[in-house]
């Protein structure tokens, strides 16, 4: 598992406040039970945490937890 | 006329915040373009108002943030040097009935709505000092009347309507007028969310007004335009509500004309 894949599991669980075992790959928001505003937050912690933007426009097509893994570890990628 | 002024509108990617700069620019002013998660939205917008032969600049910045309210100013002052207007009118919140609230949507909600004017406020005036300036908060019907489920954003503006008057008292010696304009429903993307959320009732209890059709982005807009001018020196601490007159019709508005 990558360095990324661990921090993005820190953030989700510290902000959802669920148990880290949930999130496997296919994990959905709704797994997750998170609201607007936990998925808010979580988006707003990984782009200050990696020095990204993510817009809504991006963020709505995300369906799973490796949607966002990808997603970041792509961005993060970019800047490099 | 605000020909060479300079006006920031927060949350000005789309809505009421979007026609409010729409507005400023057809009146002459450059417009800072603030918005949070949606870039293309906010970059429609700068391109729009750029059509009308102004300068616009787009700054994302979460309002509920102080620094990012700070880099957002310290933008604005390598950029522009100035500022003569400040348009708050950002918000968030989630609908929430007053047992159900907890912290964290109260502080979110609290922190967008009502902390970031203080906050702008604060920033802007050093960049408004010795020429003045105009500072319009936007709020909502929901401050002094109950809406269902609305607890965390009503409370949140009826904070930044006594932040307005204490800021228009305390800011008046520097020549800066200090007003907000409060909204009823009017029929944005989340004004229209939370009126078909179902608390509301069928459409036909919020699709109107005495006035006879609903409040539009552009009805706010012309009002905070007033505002931004000369000929509101004298109102300070304001909150003109525009509501086609739903807040004098508590038992609805049904009057059919003369004789009925
Ligand atoms: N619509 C109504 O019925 C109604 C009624 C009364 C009062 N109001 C007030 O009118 C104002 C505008 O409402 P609206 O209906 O136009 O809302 P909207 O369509 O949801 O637009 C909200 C705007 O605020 C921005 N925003 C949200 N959170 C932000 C944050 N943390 N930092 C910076 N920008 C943020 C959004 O940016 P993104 O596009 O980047 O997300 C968007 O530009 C609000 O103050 C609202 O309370 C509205």
């Amino acid at each position: 598992m990558s360095t990324t894949e661990e921090t993005i599991k820190d953030i989700v669980v510290k902000i959802v406040h669920c148990e880290r075992e949930v999130l496997t790959p296919e994990s959905t928001f709704q797994d997750m039970k998170a609201d607007s505003l936990d998925m808010v937050q979580v988006l707003v912690a990984l782009e200050d945490e990696f020095g990204i933007e993510i817009p809504d426009e991006d963020a709505q097509k995300f369906k799973n937890f490796s949607d966002f893994v990808t997603y970041v570890e792509a961005r993060i990628a970019e800047k490099k | 006329m605000l020909r060479g002024k300079v006006a920031l509108v927060t949350g000005s990617s789309r809505g009421i915040g979007r026609a409010i700069a729409l507005k400023l620019a057809k009146e002459g002013a450059d417009i800072i373009i603030n918005f949070f998660r949606r870039r293309e939205a906010a970059e429609q917008t700068a391109e729009d108002i750029e059509k009308l032969g102004v300068t616009a600049k787009v700054i994302r910045a979460n309002v509920g943030n102080p620094e990012k309210i700070d880099e957002m100013f310290d933008t604005i002052l390598s950029s522009f040097g100035h500022l003569d207007i400040l348009v708050n009118n950002a918000a968030s919140g989630l609908p929430r009935s007053a047992l159900d609230l907890d912290t964290k949507v109260w502080e979110w909600t609290m922190d967008i709505n009502a902390r970031a004017l203080l906050l702008c406020a604060q920033r802007a005036v050093k960049l408004m000092e010795g020429r003045g300036g105009k500072i319009v908060a936007i709020t909502s019907l929901g401050s002094s009347l109950v809406w269902p489920g609305y607890i965390a954003i009503g409370v949140s503006k009826a904070t930044l309507e006594a932040l307005t008057r204490y800021l228009a008292i305390e800011l008046a010696p520097k020549n800066i007028c200090v007003n907000a304009v409060g909204a009823s429903l009017v029929p944005t993307e989340v004004g229209l969310a939370y009126a078909r959320g179902g608390q509301l009732g069928d459409d036909s209890t919020w699709q109107t007004t005495p006035a006879g059709r609903m409040v539009s982005p552009e009805d706010i807009a012309n009002v905070v335009a007033f505002l931004c001018s000369e000929e509101a020196f004298m109102i300070r601490g304001q909150t003109v509500i525009v509501d086609g007159g739903t807040s004098s019709a508590p038992f609805g508005f049904t009057h059919k004309g003369e004789g009925d």
